[in-house]
């Protein structure tokens, strides 16, 4: 029966992966092998790698590089939020309710969730204003457009893309365990380090995966918010195709961004599943060796 | 009290409203086996919880060897747990499971790899260091949480129904182990379970809770040959109960109790009674003898009765016998396979039979009001 129908259920899935994946990246990757038109912009249908050597170039290294901090930072943040805030939502008798207060920033429009945050730390905004009012300052707090206004808002824009995964893990952990380990000697934190971490890494690693790329590939807020010392990857490429329209070289960066993500991608998993399958794929060829011994 | 290593002072326990422990007190001596035994929801997690240290007392004292230990958190407490599920580490070996609490001592490798290694003997699993716990069975998973608890050398060793989750075949067997090991290593275990097999067989002494309360402690000879309430008698092992009125108080040690249905029945005498109390007596079902013919020369010390039998239940070692004394009377009555006597004839269903016991078997759970 199965065999019968399993074509079937995969077609849809093939035309998804074909309409929305196969076929933009394809069409990318075409692109960034043409030639850009000059004076106006677009492309004129011949090969060339002009787009490629273009990239070899100190500024775009350098937004490359402040690019990857400013991931690298806001992961981090996000991570160490996250793991406390999954933890009590896991262990709270009132789960579904944090739940849907994670879910409810959701519900509404991105773009109009960072106009929010504006209306808050602008020089003229609420919290100016209340800094002002109790007379903690004279004039205002430079908030907004900077890389911290930027780390502040893709860590508040992608937190939940950390929690969800990481209390999914938590949840499903076997809470007696830290009992245990307090019961032999370990103190609160010695429990958490060595028996919850290792046991919650599979959630660690989507939330960092999940919170990483997003962070990478970001590009409203900085734009938005930012200012020159926190340009982005992502602004650079929204740059060569709106306002430059060098499209051969905004694709050539895409394709390199999205091939060093993927690597990256894959090299973590890979990373992370030989340190937590380590032991047991030991213990497996201790077993087995131990099956050929009692078969001889 | 002198001379005991763990002493419980009026422990009280309240979750919200409810009343888990009602002022709970028990002296448990050094080197002993000590249970804690009762029906399901009674309180014994919790005082073990409250005595490891993952709980606190609402109110009374935790004493070890003196020291008051409720200020103490659980991970500085000279005491050790094993938990109903093992709560085994799935990420660490066997090894570095029972190593755990060495590592968190920071001792040398060495030392570490002696001792684990020493460990796992005592608990008979010498080769199986480098599995994961999930690839144990249920035994192994028990012994490793024993060796790991252990190599601590905690002056108590604290066991929550240890045995609950294994089948009945290897529960008597692991049961048998931890008796030998306390044996060897002679420290003290505090063992709750809701089993009275498992507590009768291999504790030194037993604590009966119920409703968050101790009803009685003693040896398991004392609890179950002289229980002092109708719950124990009821709890531990299973027994005939009876109601009538004192007509007689025949000497220092014997009563003559007029029953119902029954007539007059002698009893052990061991409190205060006087003539005319209404009192509940229990005899087990495995103190009276039953057969067709009553055996001639019988001891005035004997209560004799007849019935008919009601029901009977083979059970391999032993027949259960449900014998009618009248409308509301019927005695349960325990009979091993043995012959008595040469010519003894089967006991069947309907047949008129003959039951008697020493007085002395008879006692007096509770004595009521008339
Ligand atoms: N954290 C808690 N919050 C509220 N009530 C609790 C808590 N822990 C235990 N109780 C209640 O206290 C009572 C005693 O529980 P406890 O776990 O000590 O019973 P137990 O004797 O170990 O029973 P069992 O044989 O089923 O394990 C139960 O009625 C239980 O519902
Ligand atoms: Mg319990």
């Amino acid at each position: 029966m199965r065999k019968k129908y399993g074509p079937l259920y995969v077609t849809p899935l093939t035309v998804w992966l074909a309409a929305f994946f196969v076929i933009p990246i394809s069409i990318i990757v075409y692109y960034s092998f043409l030639t850009k038109r000059p004076a106006t912009g677009g492309v004129i249908h011949q090969f060339s790698l002009e787009a490629y050597t273009a990239l070899i170039n100190p500024l775009i290294f350098r937004i490359a590089l402040n690019t990857f901090w400013v991931a690298c930072v806001s992961t981090v943040i996000m991570i160490a939020l996250a793991i406390p805030t999954a933890y009590y939502m896991a262990r709270s008798k009132y789960k579904n309710f944090f739940l849907l207060l994670v879910i409810i920033p959701f519900l509404t429009n991105f773009l109009i969730r960072i106009y929010a945050w504006m209306a808050i730390l602008g020089n003229n905004g609420i919290l100016n204003n209340a800094l002002a009012s109790i007379g903690l300052i004279d004039s205002h707090i430079q908030f907004l457009y900077n890389v911290n206004a930027v780390i502040l808002l893709t860590v508040y824009t992608y937190l939940p893309f950390a929690i969800l995964p990481l209390y999914s893990t938590i949840e499903k952990f076997d809470f007696s365990l830290l009992e245990a380990a307090r019961d032999l000697g370990a103190t609160k934190l010695t429990a958490m380090l060595r028996i919850l971490f290792p046991n919650i890494r599979a959630g660690i690693t989507t939330a960092v995966l999940f919170t990483f790329i997003p962070a990478f590939g970001n590009y409203a807020i900085p734009q938005i918010i930012g200012d020159a010392g926190s340009y982005m990857l992502g602004n650079v490429i929204a740059r060569e195709l709106t306002v430059t329209r060098n499209w051969p070289l905004a694709s050539s960066l895409s394709v390199v961004l999205t091939t060093l993500t993927t690597l990256g991608v894959l090299l973590f998993m890979r990373f992370n599943r030989s340190a937590t399958e380590g032991a047991a794929a030991m213990a497996a060829a201790a077993k087995r060796r131990q099956g050929m011994r009692a078969a001889i | 009290m002198k001379g005991s290593l763990v002493t419980i002072k009026n422990v009280e326990k309240s979750f919200g409203g409810f009343r888990a422990l009602k002022g709970v007190s028990l002296e448990i001596k050094k080197g002993e086996f000590y249970s804690l035994l009762g029906p399901s929801g009674c309180g014994k997690t919790t005082l073990l919880r409250i005595i490891a240290g993952f709980e606190e007392p609402s109110a009374g004292a935790v004493l070890l060897d003196g020291r008051d230990m409720v200020p103490i958190p659980a991970n500085r407490r000279p005491v050790n747990t094993i938990f109903q599920t093992y709560a085994l580490f799935p990420h660490l070996t066997v090894f570095e499971n029972v190593a755990f609490p060495l590592r968190l001592k920071k001792l040398p490798n060495a030392t570490v790899k002696d001792k684990v290694q020493q460990f796992l003997e005592l608990v008979k699993l010498p080769n199986e260091g480098k599995k994961l716990p999930a690839q144990l069975s249920g035994g192994q998973k028990q012994r490793v949480a024993i060796a790991r608890a252990l190599i601590n050398e905690p002056s108590v060793l604290l066991l929550d129904e240890p045995l609950s989750a294994l089948d009945a075949k290897l529960r008597q067997h692991m049961l048998i182990e931890l008796d030998t090991i306390h044996d060897k290593i002679g420290i003290t275990f505090i063992y709750v379970t809701h089993d009275q097999q498992e507590a009768l067989s291999v504790s030194d002494r037993v604590a009966v809770m119920n409703e968050g309360e101790i009803v009685q402690i003693g040896t398991p000879f004392e609890i179950y040959e002289s229980p002092t309430s109708p719950f124990v008698a009821h709890f531990i092992g299973e027994t005939n109960y009876i109601i009538g009125a004192v007509t007689r108080l025949i000497d220092e040690v014997r009563v003559e109790i007029e029953f119902p249905e029954i007539g007059a029945v002698v009893a052990y005498r061991d409190k205060p009674l006087s003539v005319g109390d209404s009192v509940k007596m229990t005899i087990r079902p495995e103190k009276i003898r039953i057969s067709t013919e009553l055996p001639e020369g019988l001891s005035e010390k004997f209560n004799v009765l007849s019935g008919n039998v009601d029901e009977v239940i083979y059970s391999g070692f032993q027949s259960k016998f449900f014998v009618r004394m009248g409308e509301r009377t019927m005695f349960r009555v325990f009979k091993q396979h043995v012959r008595y006597f040469m010519d003894e004839k089967a006991i069947n269903w309907k047949d008129q039979v003959y039951i008697w016991w020493h007085y002395n078997d008879s006692f007096i759970v509770e004595v009521g009001e008339t």
